[in-house]
């Protein structure tokens, strides 16, 4: 399954089981908070949606400012940097997207991320370590995965995982306060109840468990953008080239957080700090050997 | 519920699918005509560095008489063209001229070492790149366009849209023509 086609297929089809998978999580904790908690139980799911998508949503539409300020980028014009924006307006014509926004981060480490509610609101910034480390085909293959992240809406598709993921962990973070400080007040329910303790273990898994998912559907994003950029450009050696000079530099992004981490094209984290589990990125050393295989074969269109 | 009732969101739900199968096809269509543009902005981008880049070459390799008159010649081609089959041969030959010259340019490190030639690589490199993405994107839309003209529901609705296949741009190009290496 070495070309694009075939590789974005695969990826879209597993981000949307992961997302399915999501679902039934916010189902099954909605279920065990209102087997086990009763009334209450239930009055919380509303209260643990209503404020999950309020804050989720308000960073998703404001998106590219708020994600300019956290990451310390600025913008630039075609004139501070000709030849990044001729770079941008090739992948443009490549992808058949509008122009974004292009910022510039000052650090000497390399790396890049793109943002942006929708293709008229995106932004893509890249640190200047990472302009002055790469050559033509390796900038271009950067900036292609970075349009390619604008194509497949990736900023949606982070926001609705980041949603689900943050009702789940509400709903058992009130359940198991509401255990820790009232546990009895569900006794008054008899009947067909669940009893309390058989709560906690889904209680303390399922956000567990929601996290991972999050992590898994960021993994499928990137190699899906690592598809899409390939499409864009017909030219895997580039992004890969590209991916090689990442994964030789050992410097990390100075104004990193895991807020922002799922955004960049390689992981801005310590890779020791988290498990493959929960890992944003996909391993690079396996991007690079399936991008590898679609050099192998360019027997497409 | 009566029959009659039935009937109506029947009809009703057939409308909203024609149109949706309509719109899609005009849709598709229409993107390919906007690919097409694209790919004459970019032709044209280029046809206008050409002047600059030939004035810039014959300063120091004048009497690489052959590769500068086929860019000259190819360039004032592709500058009459206006069909398809028409835009997408002048652009063969005015590509493969250009690389010609650039050839011939890589014998002389005068030239190459000049400001004005460095100025002008990134300006051509980029033009190329725009040339070859807008006619990619343009065989993609028409790819689109093919497979929906083809393909059950949106073929029913081709007459009704007045949409039809289009045509793929294909370049006469030496380098893709020669099929690869074969080893033993």
């Amino acid at each position: 399954m070495a070309n694009f086609r075939a590789l974005e297929s695969a990826n879209r089809r597993k981000t949307f089981f992961l997302l399915f998978f999501m679902g039934v999580l916010v189902w099954f904790i909605s279920y065990i908070a209102i087997s086990a908690f009763g009334g209450s139980g239930a009055g919380v799911i509303p209260l643990a949606v209503l404020i999950s998508l309020i804050s989720v949503w308000g960073s998703y539409f404001a998106s590219d400012k708020l994600v300019l300020k956290m990451t310390r980028a600025h913008l630039i014009q075609e004139a501070d940097n000709p030849k990044l924006f001729n770079l941008v307006h090739e992948v443009c014509i490549a992808s058949g997207l509008p122009m974004p926004k292009v910022a510039i981060v000052d650090d000497p480490a390399p790396n890049a991320f793109a943002t942006g509610r929708d293709p008229d609101h995106a932004l893509i910034a890249f640190t200047t370590g990472l302009l002055g480390a790469m050559d033509r085909d390796e900038l271009q293959g950067v900036v292609a995965h970075e349009m390619a992240h604008v194509a497949n809406r990736d900023t949606l598709v982070s926001a609705v995982a980041a949603t689900t993921a943050g009702i789940v962990a509400l709903i058992s973070d009130i359940l198991m306060r509401m255990l820790w400080f009232g546990g009895g007040r569900s006794r008054d329910h008899h009947g067909n109840q669940m009893p309390i303790f058989l709560a906690i273990i889904p209680l303390i898994l399922a956000p567990i468990a929601a996290t991972m998912l999050k992590a898994a559907v960021s993994r499928k994003r990137e190699s899906l953008a690592d598809a899409t950029a390939v499409s864009f450009t017909r030219n895997p050696a580039g992004l890969r080239a590209a991916l090689e000079v990442l994964a030789r530099d050992n410097t990390v992004v100075e104004a990193r957080s895991s807020a922002v981490a799922h955004l960049y094209i390689e992981s801005p984290l310590d890779a020791s700090a988290a498990s493959k589990l929960f890992a944003t990125h996909p391993p690079i050393q396996e991007r690079i050997e399936t991008l590898r295989k679609m050099e192998a074969n360019p027997n497409i269109s | 519920m009566d029959a009659s009732l039935l009937i109506i969101i029947a009809v009703g739900l057939f409308v909203v699918f024609a149109i949706i199968q309509y719109n899609k096809l005009v849709r598709l269509n229409v993107q390919v005509d906007e690919a097409f543009a694209q790919i004459e902005v970019q032709l044209k981008r280029r046809a206008d560095l050409i002047p600059n880049l030939v004035e810039t070459v014959k300063g120091y390799a004048s009497h690489e008489r052959e590769a500068l008159e086929k860019v000259v010649q190819a360039r004032a081609a592709s500058t009459t063209a206006s069909t398809l089959p028409a835009v997408a041969a002048a652009d063969g030959m005015l590509t493969n001229a250009l690389r010609g010259l650039l050839a011939v340019a890589e014998a002389y490190p005068d030239l190459k070492a000049s400001t004005n030639f460095l100025q002008l690589q990134e300006e051509l490199s980029t033009t190329e790149n725009k040339v070859s993405f807008s006619r990619q994107f343009y065989n993609d839309s028409v790819r689109t366009l093919n497979v929906s003209v083809k393909t059950i529901p949106t073929s029913f609705f081709v007459g009704l849209a007045k949409v039809g296949e289009r045509e793929f741009y294909e370049v006469e190009d030496p380098t893709i023509r020669n099929a690869p290496n074969v080893k033993f």
